[in-house]
Parts: structure tokens; sequence; C-alpha cells
């Protein structure tokens, strides 16, 4: 009996320390992108967002960085999804999930989305830029990219596709549907939702880097012509005109505006059309 | 039983596949456009630029039409000037496309050095190995180093011998000074940055003799460090020093030694904490990158290398 207030009284505790914690949360991240927006968005125009950097990036707009932004994430995604959500479906429906070989390829893939990233530019630099003599370009700097992310799309959709109940596996192996069509109707609509927020997160580090792109697709902010031209991306952008450029900030904060912007439309679409394909596949089934 | 249920979920499947393919062909579009274009630049952009390496532009004049693609890389106090020169030589020859890639004055060295870009930047005078090696530094302008403090700070200037002394911890409270009774706080830069090495170099000090209480990267770093630090000591480039201040950062400029920071006593020579910044060649450069080398010291140039908070070259 005596008992029962000192749990309610715990329970109560937690209670608050979850609302209060969920606050802080709340309040850092409102306080960042209020900042953001408030420094950046006055300097947004349609001009700023279609003319070229101008005066080192004090003047003029972003236009050819976003151009290059956009190419280089196309090409780190074009590369890395089908990849990633490749090698996780083959972890997980193809190969044995106890077996040596995955455990090891499982513990690697944790180890790689840990390294930092000035290691991928690096390796990037090395291997795309001179050994492939891609040099300093588009296609140099996604490539890097996607071997920066990929272990992240690998993980968030391995663990997407092992969520799905083995009921529905065995269900579609009773009825003597073969694998590949169970993995497209069945297993891949289910997971989706992991590789929706695999993707999203590694278009965000993607977007979000500086320091592998400095080195890879560069810091050129003419319009690229193709993936072989150098283009500085958004954050590369940013980065410079933040730490490098005397009164370049009012600037990087515009730019950083958009950038955040970018991102949440991105964001809000992918989440918008993942539900409607799924939706619509399900319709279709039932 | 089992082909009655399993007809709709594969009838269903002929529609599901063509919008999987769909997406599949895609992806291999952009698989095929990025390597097929990757063959492409086999023959790379340096042998572009030494396939003209045999046109010898009339020195100083623009009328020869150049072409071709010139890559820059090194210091990124020297980037963003470049740039700007980079930008007004590709509107005078409309066929060239010059690439400036930022990275650090060492960067810069090393890939001019090795052939990885036509010409280096940097923003230190070339050291004797360096030189031996080949490698021509041609001076485009020349940066400051000044010593700055915040806003707040009391004093308003320091002898050689104050500096040396804040630094390698002699002094180590601001009352010793004539300042409030706290204790400073040491901005350095960190190894590899070429205004650490000026501001060393000007003092003869070694960079394990500096007790450091803050390492910073870039200027904009140690700015920002200085202005959100009423204790704080550090020392940045002239030009960022000089614009930051103008637009209000609560930082101050110290003279040191009674000799003020400003554009004709850094001209004159009279301000000594200065640095040269240089394209750096390996050899005298030929065609392409000769063109572009003459057009960046042109007088023509002094606008944008004063836009960028730099003095120029005066001969």
């Amino acid at each position: 009996m005596r008992s029962q207030p000192r749990s309610a009284a715990a329970d109560a505790l937690t209670r608050t320390a979850g609302w209060a914690a969920v606050f802080v949360v709340l309040a850092v991240s409102g306080w960042l992108v209020g900042s953001v927006l408030g420094h950046g968005l006055q300097e947004v125009s349609w001009s700023f967002l279609t003319s070229e950097p101008l005066d080192a990036g004090r003047n003029g707009g972003i236009g050819t960085v976003l151009v290059s932004t956009a190419l280089v994430l196309s090409v780190c995604l074009g590369i890395a999804v089908p990849l990633g959500v490749g090698a996780a479906v083959w972890l997980s429906e193809f190969a044995r999930p106890s077996s040596r070989p995955v455990a090891l390829i499982r513990r690697s893939l944790d180890l790689l989305a840990s390294v930092p990233s000035i290691v991928f530019g690096l390796f990037g630099m090395v291997v795309f830029c001179q050994e492939l003599r891609l040099g300093f370009s588009i296609a140099a700097g996604g490539l890097t990219l996607a071997c920066m992310i990929l272990p992240l799309v690998v993980q968030t959709t391995f663990a997407g596709l092992r969520s799905v109940p083995d009921e529905l596996r065995l269900g579609a192996a009773a009825l003597a549907i073969s694998r590949s069509t169970a993995l497209r109707h069945l297993l891949l609509p289910a997971a989706l939702h992991g590789v929706v927020v695999g993707v999203m997160l590694g278009l965000g580090r993607a977007a979000a880097e500086t320091a592998a792109l400095i080195f890879t697709s560069g810091y050129v902010t003419r319009m690229p012509e193709s993936l072989l031209d150098s283009g500085r991306t958004v954050s590369v952008h940013i980065y410079d005109l933040a730490m490098n450029v005397p009164g370049g900030e009012a600037r990087a904060y515009a730019s950083a505006a958009v950038l955040l912007c970018l991102l949440l439309i991105v964001n809000v679409a992918a989440a918008v059309l993942a539900d409607r394909w799924l939706r619509h596949q399900t319709a279709r089934v039932s | 039983m089992i082909e009655s249920l399993s007809n709709p979920l594969l009838s269903a499947n002929a529609q599901g596949w063509s919008l999987c393919r769909g997406g599949c062909a895609v992806m291999c579009a952009v698989l095929a456009v990025t390597f097929l274009s990757g063959c492409g630049a086999e023959p790379d952009s340096q042998a572009v630029v030494r396939d003209n390496g045999d046109i010898e532009p009339a020195r100083g004049s623009g009328n020869l039409k150049l072409s071709g693609k010139l890559v820059l890389t090194g210091s990124s106090t020297v980037a963003p000037l470049a740039v700007e020169i980079a930008k007004r030589f590709e509107t005078e020859h409309p066929d060239v496309r010059v690439d400036v890639q930022t990275g650090g004055s060492s960067r810069g060295i090393a890939d001019a050095l090795s052939g990885v870009a036509d010409l280096g930047l940097a923003s230190r005078a070339l050291k004797k190995d360096e030189v031996e090696q080949g490698l021509v530094g041609h001076q485009l302008a020349i940066d400051g180093v000044s010593v700055i403090v915040n806003a707040d700070n009391p004093l308003s200037s320091l002898t050689s011998g104050q500096v040396v002394q804040l630094f390698t911890g002699a002094i180590t409270n601001w009352s010793e000074l004539g300042g409030e009774d706290a204790d400073v706080v040491i901005v350095n830069k960190a190894e590899g940055r070429a205004t650490l090495e000026v501001f060393l170099n000007h003092f003869g000090l070694k960079n394990e003799q500096i007790t450091a209480d803050v390492v910073v990267g870039d200027n904009q770093h140690g700015i920002k460090t200085v202005a959100g630090n009423r204790l704080a000591i550090g020392y940045v480039s002239i030009g960022a020093a000089q614009s930051e201040a103008d637009l209000g950062t609560p930082i101050r400029v110290l003279p040191v030694d009674g000799i003020e920071l400003t554009t004709e006593n850094v001209a004159s020579g009279a301000f000594k904490i200065t640095r040269p910044l240089l394209i750096v060649s390996k050899g005298e450069p030929t065609g392409l990158a000769a063109a572009f080398l003459d057009y960046a010291k042109s007088p023509q140039m002094h606008d944008l290398i004063r836009a960028q908070g730099f003095e120029a070259v005066t001969q």
C-alpha cells in the first residue's frame, strides 16, 4: 500500500523529465531554424536564387551553386540508392542472417558509417579525381558522397526489411510465390518507410557535406556544363562565406536558409510520394 | 486453390514491374552518364593546356585567341580573389575555363609541384627547398597579419615585446598591461595556416612556445572567437580584420610598436607583419598559364585585390 504513492510520484517525475527533454529538443531545433531563417530570409529573393555569385559571394546569388548541388546529389543518390537497396535485399532476404560473412559485412558497414567524412573526401580525391582521372568534378563529388551514404542506406533498408514479420515470407512461400515477386510486392512495400528514411538521412548528410566536397567537386561557381565540370555545392558555399570571406555572413545565412527550406521540401515530398505509392500498391493488391 | 489465389497477385505484378523498371532505367541512365562522360574525360584537362603550350601569347595583349582549361589550387585566403580574377579573364577569353580550387597553401604548392594544378596559390613566401624543386612564386598582392582584441579591451597599443610575452605566457593577466584583473585568453592559429607562419616569423617565435587557450582555423573563425570573448587576443589577416571592424564586429585592431594598420603603411612597407600572396608555377609558365599570370599581375586587377581586403603590389 505504501509503495503506491511512491510509484505515482516516480511516474510523475518520469513524465515531467520526458516533457522537459522534449521541450529542450524542440526549443533547440526551433531556435536553430528560427535563427537561420530570421537572419537569412530577408536576403533571399528570386534573383538571389537564379543569379551567380559575385564578389566572392558577397553579392549576386546562388543559382549556379544550386544547380551544382542538385547535380552532385543526383549522382550520389543515383548510385547509392540502387546499390544500397540491392545490398540490403541480399543481406536480408538471400543471405543467411546468422552466417559469418553477413555478420562481417554488417560489422564493416557499422564501421564505415562512423568514418569521418573527411576520410571519404581524401579517398574520393585519390580514387575518383586522380586514379580515375575525373579531376575536380561533380561526378567525383557525387561518387564520393555515394560511398559516404551507402552504409546508411544499406543499414536503414536492412532494418526496414528485417522489421517485416516472417509470416509474410512464409505465407508467400506457401503460396509458391517466387522470392523476387514477394520482394517486389510484399517486402519492399512493407519496408518502404525504412528505405525512405534511409534515403532522406543520406540526402541530408550528403547535402550538409563540405569537407569531402572541397577536395572532389570543388570550388568553382560557374554554371556547370557537364558532370565533369567542377561545381560548388551550397554547403561549401556557406562554409566559404562564413569562414573565408570577410563580410560574407549575411549571404551565408541566406544560403543556409535556402538549403534548409529545400531539404524540408524534399523531405515532405518524399514522405508524400512514398505514402501515395504505398496506397496505390496496397489498393491494387487487395 | 493456390493458383486462384496467386493469380491476382501475379497480374498485379505485371503493372508493378513496369513501375519498377522505370525506376531502374532512370538509375541506369544516371550510372551510364556518369561513367560514359568519365571515359570522355580521358584526355585530361592538363593535356588540353599542354596542347596549347606552344602558343606564346604576346605579353599583356588580350587579342590572341586563347582556349583551354586552367586549374588553380591552394590557399583559402587567395582563392576568393583568384575566383574574381578568373571570372574577369573568362569574360575576355570566352573559350577559356579557369577552375579555382581551395585547400590551403601547402596544397597549392604540392599540387603545382606534382602537376595536379597548372598554377598553385600560396599565402606565404616559398621556402628554400620548394624553390630548389623548381617552383617560382609570382607575387599577386600583399596581406598582413594584425593583432586583434575584443572591442571591450581597454588597451590601445602593444609593443612587439609585449606581444611575445603575451603569446608565450610570460604575461597571463591583463592587469599586468593595465587592463582588468582577468586571465588572458590566447587565440592561436592551427598548424599549417599561413597567418600562423607569418606571425611566428615576424616575432621570432616557435609554435611550441605559444601557450594557446584556443586554436582556430580560418580568419573568420579567429575573428568570431575574439569577438565573442572580451579577454581574448588573437591575430588575423589585415583584410579580414579591417572589413569586419568596419562592419561593426566587436573587435579592435591593436597597433604594434605604434604602427597603425592602414593600406598606406602596408604598401610602403612600414607595417611589417606582412606576407606575400603568390601564384606558384613549376618553372616559368607558358601558354595559357602565362597569359593568365600576366593578366592577374596587371594594374587592372587592383580594384579586385582591394575589394578582397588586400594590398596590390606596385612596382
